[in-house]
């Protein structure tokens, strides 16, 4: 039997979670997610600088039943300077999980690594700012690789570093500039099975692909708002069978690129009711009448700040919005067909 | 470089900005005040503010929807733009065409309008009014989505001409009558908004203007003694024809640009401070075509505006972003923008949110004792923090004098602050002070202390209120 593959992939709408909250079942501002274990996930809200109590990890699951919550931002609202207190958050940016579970959050303006249990206890942070050895500024994208090593994305020292699960500084690559290797206020970082590693290099408008060693692979993307082209990427993800994902800031959509970085596919958004949506408006009898009259609904379609992607081992890919306190589902679905003759 | 020159770029600085550095006078008292002025007058020229940055740290600025991430998107904006002009006729508009949270709570909405003004605030009027009768947030504020042709809503139509345009008289006289109210609303019915998307579960999406034909009053309005099937663009065009319409908003411009004057309500029987002034402003309003930069050229450049320093008082934006320009903080994204921003409405001017359509009350009616305290305690904070770096650019310059005297001292900070002045007596209480603690010797432990300490009386002063 003879199997042909079409290249193509098409991205089936499949639900939306979340809802516009600063506590409880819902987000503020999300700017980054990570899955774990069996059907959970853990979104990052960065929330408002006036509102730091909605400034938070939510644990909840992909059928959006919410489990809990942990790592609030400051509760002086209003008042006073920002807690830099163990486990609080001012400007989160990032979120990965290590081979245990635990996880691990990144504060682009503490310059610290935060760390907790799978169920959101404290347990340890590091990180010192500065640009030596081991030193960061404004960390921006987290990622494990194989060896259970922390790839972290130095933003504003344009570089990746890697460190141990307790801080201790390994290896380096990258500075600023945008030739091959360089970058520009880098963003988003994943690995891929084969432990290669891609960066949103943000500024420079296109995505970088290094080997585990940091050596550089590829790039792909130059700026614009055409097929293929970027403003802005900040997140990156790569499926198992090395196909590329893209959230495409600038220009408000998700690209699909194939593993040798040409273009696929797009999508600007498919945002559909959530669950939690439908019990707040439930709840809340005007507000389905204030949905009834509204004109150009369909805009609530539209991605708004798709601002980080994942796609898990189930090919489903989810695109975090941080202006719309949502994460819509995509399931990826390839074309093939098996067979020799109809 | 004459002291003058600094005093004077100062003062333009304070009035088509919001003050500035002493190192951006010298700077720009080096180009020279007339290419200065048509630096200001051109914003296009300089560059923006790198939004995508600025979004990456303020994410929340993206959406930008409650009312507090937009007065600190301002505030921000204030501080650190290249374009001083832009953002300062941006204030001066929304101070008149006054739009506020506290009924469209949207505030992404009113930030939409307040970017109209920075696109259009220093061009045609005639088009400015346009833009402002078609502005979804204004249509609602004042309830042309209310107005229908078969039962108007006089709102819009009434501050359109009382609040916006001509004013209630001059001169003594009425400019328009109650029937010319009527009129123009219903030369405005049909202009409406579409329903906007409410908050739950994701967020607003703002609403969007729309002209509603089925709805338009298509019968004869007789308009300022004009009579014709107007629409609304035909009653723009008839106003920005007015003599009333041109004095209207010259007095606008001199008051806030210039020299306080009585309050708005007053203008129709109190003449201008400075009717020569005026007549020139209304001048060039009908030679350019009702353009406002060409009469913000001609004011910049004359004489009144030059011989008016200290002629008005702070507005609390004012007094805020100024002192924030010299001590130069926030001027990258940072925590606590929030907190900055909210000392504008502790001073009592709530941006995007003015407690009436007439706006604020300006001139000595920012100030009562409470808002004095305020400005004093924030300004007196700021400038004697010596970890911010203008602070640390004003001492080290002062200490780049050598051994000074108290007398030196107070005369140099008055300068390096915005070349400020003040009354003898209170000059000379300064020195007094500041001259307990012997001259100043830079180098010694407690020389930063005492110039901060200085900074700090200085903006104490009544005088540091005046613009």
């Amino acid at each position: 039997m003879t199997t042909t593959r079409f290249t193509g992939i098409t991205l089936q709408p499949s639900h939306t979670i979340g809802r516009a909250e600063f506590s409880g079942p819902g987000f503020r501002n999300p700017v980054a997610m990570v899955r774990g274990e069996d059907d959970t996930m853990y979104v990052v809200s960065r929330s408002y600088d006036y509102r730091p109590d909605g400034k938070r990890i939510t644990i909840c699951t992909l059928d959006e039943e919410y489990i809990g919550e942990f790592a609030r931002g400051v509760t002086t609202a209003g008042e006073g300077d920002p807690s830099d207190a163990d486990g609080s958050l001012i400007w989160p940016t990032a979120i990965a999980l290590d081979s245990e579970g635990n996880v691990f959050v990144a504060d682009e303006w503490l310059n610290r690594i935060s760390i907790y249990t799978g169920d959101g206890a404290f347990t340890g942070k590091w990180g010192a700012q500065g640009s030596g050895d081991g030193e960061i500024s404004s960390p921006s994208g987290l990622a494990f690789d194989q060896d259970d090593n922390l790839l972290l994305v130095d933003c504003d020292n344009h570089r990746v570093q890697k460190f141990t699960r307790d801080g201790q500084y390994i290896s380096q690559f990258g500075s600023k500039g945008d030739g091959d290797g360089e970058f520009n206020m880098p963003w988003g970082i994943t690995v891929d099975r084969n432990g290669d590693i891609f960066i949103a290099d943000w500024r420079n408008d296109r995505i970088q692909k290094f080997d585990r060693n940091g050596n550089f692979l590829m790039k792909f993307g130059t700026s614009g708002s055409g097929d293929g082209e970027l403003d802005r990427p900040t997140g990156v993800a790569v499926d198992k069978d090395g196909n590329i994902y893209v959230t495409d800031w600038g220009n408000d959509r998700l690209q699909v690129f194939s593993a040798e970085g040409e273009y696929i596919t797009q999508t600007t958004g498919d945002g559909s009711l959530s669950k939690w949506g439908k019990e707040k408006l439930d709840a809340n009898s005007e507000m389905w009448q204030e949905r009834d009259i509204a004109q150009g609904l369909e805009r609530e379609r539209l991605f708004w700040g798709p601002i980080a992607v994942t796609v898990d081992d189930d090919d489903n890919v989810f695109v975090v919005e941080s202006a719309r306190s949502r994460v819509q589902i995509y399931r990826r679905q390839v074309p093939v067909f098996f067979g020799g003759r109809l | 470089m004459a002291n003058n020159d600094i005093a004077l770029m100062a003062h333009l600085m304070r009035r088509a900005g919001f003050g500035a550095s002493y190192e951006e006078l010298e700077r720009r008292a080096a180009a020279g005040y007339e290419a200065t002025v048509e630096d200001l007058l051109n914003p296009a020229n300089r560059p923006s503010l790198e939004m995508d940055v600025l979004e990456r740290r303020f994410v929340d600025w993206r959406e930008m929807n409650a009312l507090e991430v937009n007065q600190a998107y301002w505030t921000y904006a204030m501080i650190n733009t290249e374009r001083p002009l832009e953002e300062k006729i941006a204030l001066f508009w929304h101070g008149i065409f006054c739009t506020g949270n506290s009924k469209c709570e949207h505030g992404r909405q009113i930030k939409l309008q307040i970017d109209m003004f920075r696109q259009h605030g220093l061009g045609s009027f005639r088009d400015l009014l346009l833009g402002l009768s078609s502005d979804p947030s204004m249509i609602f504020y004042l309830d042309n989505c209310m107005s229908h042709k078969d039962a108007i809503n006089e709102n819009w139509g009434r501050e359109l001409l009382e609040l916006f345009s001509m004013g209630v008289g001059m001169d003594g006289e009425a400019n328009y009558s109650e029937d010319d109210v009527k009129e123009c609303a219903r030369a405005f019915t049909g202009w409406t908004i579409t329903n906007a998307i409410p908050r739950y579960p994701y967020g607003r999406y703002e609403a969007g203007f729309i002209y509603n034909p089925d709805d338009h009053d298509e019968d004869n309005k007789t308009f300022l003694g004009e009579t014709g099937n107007f629409n609304g663009d035909d009653i723009i065009d008839i106003i920005a024809r007015q003599p009333s319409t041109a004095r209207f908003i010259s007095r606008h411009i001199y008051n806030f640009f210039v020299a306080d004057d009585v309050q708005v309500p007053a203008w129709q029987n109190t003449p201008p401070r400075d009717e020569e002034a005026i007549k020139m402003l209304e001048d060039e309003y009908f030679r350019s075509g009702y353009n406002i930069g060409s009469m913000l050229r001609v004011l910049f450049n004359s004489d009144a505006f030059k011989n008016a320093r200290f002629a008005k008082v702070k507005s609390p934006a004012e007094a805020v972003i100024g002192t924030m320009r010299v001590v130069k903080d926030y001027t990258s994204p940072k925590p606590g923008l929030h907190n900055l921003a909210s000392n504008i409405r502790y001073m009592g001017q709530d941006l995007m949110n003015p407690p009436t359509v007439e706006g604020w009350h300006t001139g000595g009616e920012w100030i009562d004792s409470g808002t004095l305290v305020e400005r004093i305690n924030f300004a007196a904070d700021q400038v004697g923090n010596l970890e911010l770096p203008g602070v640390q650019d004003m001492v080290a310059r002062v200490g780049s004098d050598g051994p000074s005297t108290a007398e030196q001292v107070v005369d140099r900070c008055l300068e390096l602050l915005g070349a400020y002045e003040l009354a003898d007596e209170t000059r000379a209480q300064l020195i007094d002070h500041v001259g307990r603690g012997g001259d100043l010797i830079p180098g010694t432990p407690e020389f930063s202390q005492r110039v901060g300490q200085t900074l700090q009386l200085i903006v104490s002063t009544q005088e540091y209120q005046f613009a």
